[in-house]
This record gives C-alpha cells, structure tokens and sequence, in this order.
C-alpha cells in the first residue's frame, strides 16, 4: 500500500514517530508530521492544551491528520472539526493492531507494550502511575494476565527490559510481530476521509 | 460494643498511609483499632471519612492510580474481615436485591467498576459482575434473570461511554424503561456530567464510595 498525496499534514502521538519516520522513509506515506510527547497522555489536560496549540485555530486552512485514541476528554470534538480527521481507535494499541485483533487480545488479558512506552516503563509505571513492585504485582495480577509487547521490527526487542518489567510487574512476557499495514491504513483512512469533506 | 476513640489524627494516618500507597501497615493501623471495638465502627468513623476525602482527591485527578487502587484495596480487605467477623449480619440482616454490573462494550477497564462493587457489596447488594466488554442485551438479558431492578455499567472514555446508550435502547425496548433503573460511571462522566444525560443513564456518582447512596435513590425510584 502506498500514499502519494503531500497536501495534508499529521500530528500524532510520540508513540507511533519510530514507525510513522518508517512509513514515510519507505515511500509508503507522503504527510509531514508533527509528532508530541507520549508522556503527555498520562496527564490527558496537559494533552488537550497540547494539542489545541499545535492544532490550526480554525477551519479553513491546514487539514489534518490526527493520529490518536480517545486519549482525552475533548478529542471526540476535535476531530469531528471537518478539517481533522482522527484515525479509527480508542488508544495506540487498537490502532496499530485493528479493532479484532486488538479486542481478541486485550479479553485473554494483555497488556500491551509498545516500543516506546517500553522504553520509557520507569517513568510511566513509577512517577506517573505512582507503582512500586508490590502495588504493581497486585494490581497488574488482579487486572491482566500477560505482558504482550508488540514488535514492530524497526528496533531490536528489549529482552533485558521487558524482563525488568515483567519481575516488576509480576507478569510473564511475549513478544508479538506486528507489521505497519494497520497504521498505514488507519491514516490513509483519514487522509481520506478529509479529501472527501473538501 | 466498646465506642471507638478515635481522633482526627488517626483519620490523618490514615489517609497518609494510603497517599503512601502502603496497603500493609494501613491494614496493620486499622486492625488496631479494631481491637479497641469492631471493623464496623472502624469502617463508620474512620475509613468512610477518610474515603470520601480520597474520592474527592480522585475525582479532581491528585491521586495517582497506584494511590486509588491501594485505597479500593483497604476498602476491600476491611468489608472482608468485617464479614468474616460477622458483624455485617448483625448490622444488615437482609439484602438489598440483586444489582448487573459490568463494563460495556470495548470497555476493559475495570479498576473503578471494581471498587463500586466493594462499596455495593458491603452497602447490602448481591452484585453479579458480567466482567468486561459486556453488550447491552447482555445486561438487559441478565438482569431480567436475576430480577435486578438495577444495571451498573462502566465506561471509561468517550468512545465507550456512548456504548452506554444501547443499554438504555435495549431496556426501553424491552418495555422495562422504569422497571430496570440504568447508573453509569467512570473517568469520563466526572469530566463530562452532561453525557450521563446523553448517553439516558438514570444516575451517576462521582466515586465508588458514593455509589451505595445512588443505588438506594434508584431503588427508591422503582415503579
């Protein structure tokens, strides 16, 4: 599959920069992105300032592709502005995976962890989440029954780290591959989308 | 029954032992003070206070998740050891009635849903948690078999929230509109109030301790 029009811009969320970076490297994808701070999805109001700065004012100029879930309280009404169009998703991992496959996985009690955020487990589980191992244990135990981390080839996967979550979490870990054909599609979906409001 | 002689300094502990996140000396501290009289009377001056101090702090987001799971916790191992002390069957003999509760459709979030359960359970209800990702002909479905005059359904984000709309046309469709009373919660009806109306819930309430008091006032609406 491949994207060949450059008029429309993106913003997305940090998560997804490695494999969006990927997507237009290959030729696959032809939108220039803004990309914002993954880390700002743990405090959603910080977030919706975020993205109300980065976002145009008004109707009328740029259009854009938004690439997040339902990551704050006013995304619904951002993107229902004619010219943003969100990709389909509540959250990263539904949008990377589909909605079937991501349903599938999360009722056996996955959790998923993308590459970036596993990079970045320390901060999100202890300073945002306020964890330490044992709260961590009990609540991961009570709530999930594995960690899925899903391998989108652009990096080596972090074995040594998704040890050092899975002893903190107290959950065994799998490794999934994941290609980028759901992602590619999600957003021409919304590229779209947008073409067919003009 | 021994009154308990308890101080705001106590509550202070309390609530520090829980921004601490430390559900083990918490425990300890409570159990002490139970020694002194019964869980019950633990529960009615210290816990309930601290708790709706804690779910005020939940609702304007000063707590951390760690720090509302640990309290739900607390809240959770005292109703047990009240019940295994048998003190909740002296004090409510009968119950209440049968209540549904779940998450709705592509809902998976089940921290808060759980924590109004305990509440629910220890407030008199036979709560029978449908789990996650629950369609609405489910509820409506299980609810009718189990006579619960009540459906508890859980959303955390708008998206889902919205889904929560087809169990208020599956109970209307039924004709039960009146009969079977719909209360919905979770992060996004505190931030957004208006969608509790939207979505043609019956009934919210802003943290799982508060929810024993939205489930009588529902009860009581029952035609």
């Amino acid at each position: 599959m491949t994207e060949k029009s450059s008029k429309i811009e993106g913003v997305s969320c940090g998560i997804f920069k490695r494999e969006i970076e990927a997507l237009v490297g290959s030729g696959r994808l032809n939108i220039a992105f803004t990309f914002i701070t993954s880390m700002l999805h743990m405090v959603p109001a910080q977030l919706e300032e975020k993205l109300k700065k980065t976002l145009p004012k008004r109707s009328g100029g740029r259009k854009i592709v938004l690439v997040y879930g339902d990551c704050q309280p006013s995304m619904i009404e951002m993107s229902a502005r004619p010219d943003i169009s969100r990709v389909f998703g509540m959250n990263c991992c539904e949008i990377i995976l589909g909605k079937n496959r991501y349903g599938q996985l999360r009722r056996e009690g996955a959790f998923f962890l993308l590459p970036e955020w596993t990079e970045k487990w320390k901060e999100v589980f202890q300073v945002h989440l306020g964890f330490n191992r044992e709260n961590a244990r009990n609540f991961m135990k009570e709530m999930h029954t594995k960690l899925l981390y899903l391998d989108t080839g652009l990096i080596p996967v972090p074995y040594l780290t998704l040890e050092e979550i899975s002893d903190f979490c107290g959950l065994p870990f799998e490794t999934m591959k994941v290609d980028l054909d759901q992602l590619l599609k999600a957003i021409i979906d919304a590229k779209n989308e947008l073409a067919e409001n003009q | 029954m021994p009154e308990l002689n308890s101080t705001s300094s106590d509550r202070q502990k309390l609530k520090e032992l829980i921004i601490n996140a430390d559900r083990n000396q918490a425990n300890a501290f409570l159990d002490s003070l139970a020694v002194q009289s019964s869980y019950m009377e633990v529960i009615h001056v210290i816990l309930e206070p601290v708790l709706l101090e804690i779910g005020n702090m939940w609702v304007k987001e000063e707590l951390s998740l760690a720090q509302g799971y640990v309290s739900g916790k607390i809240a959770e191992d005292v109703f047990e050891k009240t019940i295994q002390a048998g003190e909740f069957k002296k004090e409510r003999a009968n119950s209440k009635g049968a209540v549904v509760m779940g998450n709705i459709e592509d809902d998976y979030h089940e921290l808060g849903k759980r924590m109004v359960i305990t509440f629910l359970r220890a407030a008199g209800w036979d709560v029978y948690d449908l789990g996650t990702d629950v369609m609405a002909e489910e509820f409506v479905a299980r609810a009718i078999e189990l006579n619960a005059p009540i459906i508890g359904v859980s959303a955390m984000m708008y998206s889902t929230a919205n889904n929560v709309r087809k169990v208020r046309d599956e109970i209307d469709a039924k004709g039960l509109r009146g009969k079977i009373l719909l209360a919905t919660g979770g992060a996004v009806f505190n931030l957004r109030p208006e969608l509790v109306h939207e979505v043609g819930a019956d009934g919210t309430a802003k943290s799982a301790i508060n929810s024993p008091q939205l489930f009588d006032r529902l009860l009581g609406k029952i035609k």
